[in-house]
């Protein structure tokens, strides 16, 4: 594990290239770049916005108001989390030409895919921020200097993805129904993290367990606690942070080592 | 001198893996402790027990046929693939001319291409941009640089890719073939870069179906032969050894070619005298294949079946495409029919056939001596004769080249 980790930061430079190559070549030719980038988050806001907070209303507690900038804080860190997988998974065999052809480190493409994607949230921060802004203007406690220790989540959530696109992209090497479980997975998990709802609102206790466990959770809920409560989270959340990105990267990590050999002629 | 690759017992596997087994493939990479090799039957191998060193600043070469294991070789040898079993010891940067322009993007810019393909082949933003100006001029792509590199043809494409790959500035330069693509003007470019390279005492590996090429620019030669190493040596007699390898199985393929019946198209007349075999010996046994200049006999075996007063045997040469190479017949050279009966057998022989290389077409008939034929069979046998040296037409005379005064070349012939 500590090998793949050790060739990734050996090559960093070799990574940000990669990195800006990525995002340049997705807007290269198109009239606004890398607003479209924003107009899918902000679409799925209003979608959600409209069908949660006025269509119909469930009852969520009134912890989630104003329900537009709570869902804000969570849906743009999961958006993250899902383009970074959906991208990672299917790496190694978008660029098989680079690991076939040259004598290229292969770790580096889940990775190209989670730090792509991080810097289109990192992209998007400031749209949270004028949101947060327009929130205080209006009277409602929303951020405030919690909002400071935002950078270390930020970096949690990188070695989550990180860890997890390295092991996924590996697997779906040898293993191609991946791509689509971890899809299908992906929108199940959007409903099962506390984005749409505050925790405290799940009625049935089973259910709210299940959201409990779910590893991506303690992130949303520290992004929610930073930015709209204004508050630190708790030791706890920060606990299952550091477990699920640690976890995430040991066994990530792990897999891709033991599979490394076997990517060149497999995919 | 210090060995800049030393590869022993060298072997490379490749799993055949049905879809089914991918799973226990994957579990059994996973979890086993080493690799298991793979059971019999479920390998490929590419690459089987190969050993040989190559010196620093010494040029070798790879040769063999298609699948004989020389782009995995390498490949192995540029750290793409990892060895399935023995050792490789690689001292010095490593610049594998393999698929050039590996990585460029078709959606952005040539010169932004050219710093992320350096950044591949492991140089530094600074290193690339000190070299920018003199990889834009061996590519001679200066006014497409800030084109996106999808516009451009793909020679173009190659050229940069070569033009960044060979500036990295390795210790060890690979070559696979690549000097095949871009054009003629382009390709003398290359070659002269990499002699360039190689006077400045740096090492070449370098694979390739011309032999020439390799007999030009090479110290030594690996012959690769499924996967094996079938003889390293001096080019020039690893590549003859190789001819001739590649000669007789041709010569095979003639050999079954021959058993099978002729079509009817090819063969008239009367057949009241019958050519039922025709046979080309070589240097005493029976072969379709030869070196310019050696000794052949052309046999003929012929059953008549009513006895013949008036009869001409005849041989004629040709090219698969028809052209004409030499033809003689009985009568021709004064042989005054008697008497033909039963079963006999006409041999024609030639101390010394000087052919040049090719395949060739048998001509043999049986016919009166005004041209009524008996028996005249078009192309019964065909054979190939391989030389040295290349040269154009049909005749292939002894020959050497010599000079005087103020004039030079690169390397003696072996």
């Amino acid at each position: 594990m500590l090998t793949t980790f050790r060739h990734i930061l050996r090559s960093r430079s070799l990574l940000a290239t990669l990195t800006v190559r990525e995002l340049k070549a997705r807007y290269r030719g198109s009239v606004l770049g890398f607003f479209w980038s924003l107009v899918n988050p902000l679409l799925l806001l209003g979608v959600y916005s409209f069908v949660f907070g006025m269509a119909f209303r469930p009852a969520r507690g009134s912890a989630a108001e104003p329900y537009a900038l709570f869902l804000i804080c969570g849906l743009f860190p999961w958006i993250w989390v899902a383009s970074s997988l959906n991208e990672g998974v299917v790496s190694l065999a978008t660029h098989s030409g680079l690991i076939r052809k040259a004598a290229f480190p292969a770790e580096l493409l889940p990775l190209v895919a989670v730090l792509g994607n991080g810097a289109h949230f990192l992209l998007a921060l400031p749209i949270l921020g004028a949101a947060l802004a327009v929130g205080r203007a209006l009277g409602y406690a929303v951020g405030g200097l919690s909002c400071l220790l935002l950078p270390v989540v930020v970096l949690l959530e990188l070695a989550l993805l990180s860890g997890l696109a390295l092991g996924l992209a590996a697997l779906y090497v040898h293993f191609k129904d991946l791509k689509d479980i971890v899809a299908n997975l992906l929108t199940l998990f959007f409903f099962l993290t506390p984005i749409l709802y505050s925790l405290e609102a799940i009625p049935v206790r089973a259910l709210s367990l299940v959201v409990r466990v779910n590893p991506v959770t303690p992130f949303i809920l520290a992004y929610q606690q930073l930015l709209f409560y204004g508050q630190l989270p708790g030791v706890t959340v920060w606990l299952q942070m550091l477990g699920a990105a640690l976890a995430a990267c040991a066994l990530g990590g792990w897999v891709f080592h033991r599979l490394r050999d076997t990517l060149v002629e497999a995919v | 001198m210090s060995d800049a690759i030393r590869a022993e017992h060298l072997g490379k596997f490749f799993r055949r893996v049905s879809p089914g087994e991918r799973l226990r493939t994957l579990k059994s990479a996973l979890l086993e402790r080493r690799r298991a090799r793979p059971r019999e039957g479920e390998a490929i191998a590419a690459l089987e027990d190969v050993s040989f060193s190559v010196a620093k600043g010494e040029a070798f070469g790879v040769i063999g046929g298609n699948g004989s294991g020389k782009s995995t070789l390498l490949k192995v040898v540029a750290g793409i693939l990892s060895p399935t079993s023995g050792s490789l010891e690689v001292a010095g940067r490593v610049a594998a001319l393999i698929e050039l322009g590996a990585g460029f993007h078709p959606e952005i810019s040539g010169r932004e291409n050219v710093f992320i393909n350096g950044a591949i082949l492991g140089l530094s933003r600074k290193e690339i941009a000190e070299r920018y100006e003199r990889i834009v001029e061996f590519s001679g792509l200066a006014d497409f640089m800030e084109e996106p590199v999808k516009n451009y043809s793909s020679g173009m494409y190659v050229r940069l890719g070569f033009a960044v790959a060979i500036h990295t500035d390795p210790d060890i330069l690979l070559v696979d073939e690549v000097l095949a693509v871009g054009d003629e003007a382009f390709a003398h470019r290359c070659l002269a870069r990499i002699e360039e390279f190689l006077a400045a005492g740096r090492t070449l590996l370098l694979v390739s179906h011309s032999l020439a090429l390799v007999e030009q620019y090479c110290d030594r030669v690996l012959w690769l032969d499924r996967g094996r190493a079938r003889l390293i040596g001096p080019p020039r007699r690893v590549t003859d050894a190789y001819r001739q390898a590649v000669a007789e199985a041709e010569g095979e393929a003639h050999r079954q070619q021959q058993e099978e019946p002729l079509a009817e198209a090819t063969r008239w007349g009367s057949q009241v005298a019958e050519i039922e075999a025709v046979r080309l010996q070589v240097g005493g046994e029976e072969r379709y294949y030869l070196a310019s200049g050696e000794p052949v006999t052309f046999e003929l075996e012929v059953r008549a079946h009513e006895a013949l007063a008036d009869f001409v045997f005849g041989i004629a040469l040709h090219t698969p495409r028809g052209v004409e190479c030499w033809g003689t017949n009985t009568d021709l050279a004064g042989f005054v029919p008697e008497r033909l009966e039963g079963s006999a057998r006409i041999r024609l022989s030639c101390p010394s056939l000087r052919l040049a290389p090719g395949e060739y077409l048998v001509d043999a008939a049986v016919h009166s001596r005004e041209g009524a034929p008996y028996d005249y069979r078009k192309g019964v046998i065909r054979f190939s004769v391989t030389a040295q040296d290349r040269g154009v037409g049909l005749y292939f005379p002894e020959h050497a080249w010599g000079a005087d005064g103020g004039v030079r070349w690169r390397k003696p012939s072996a």
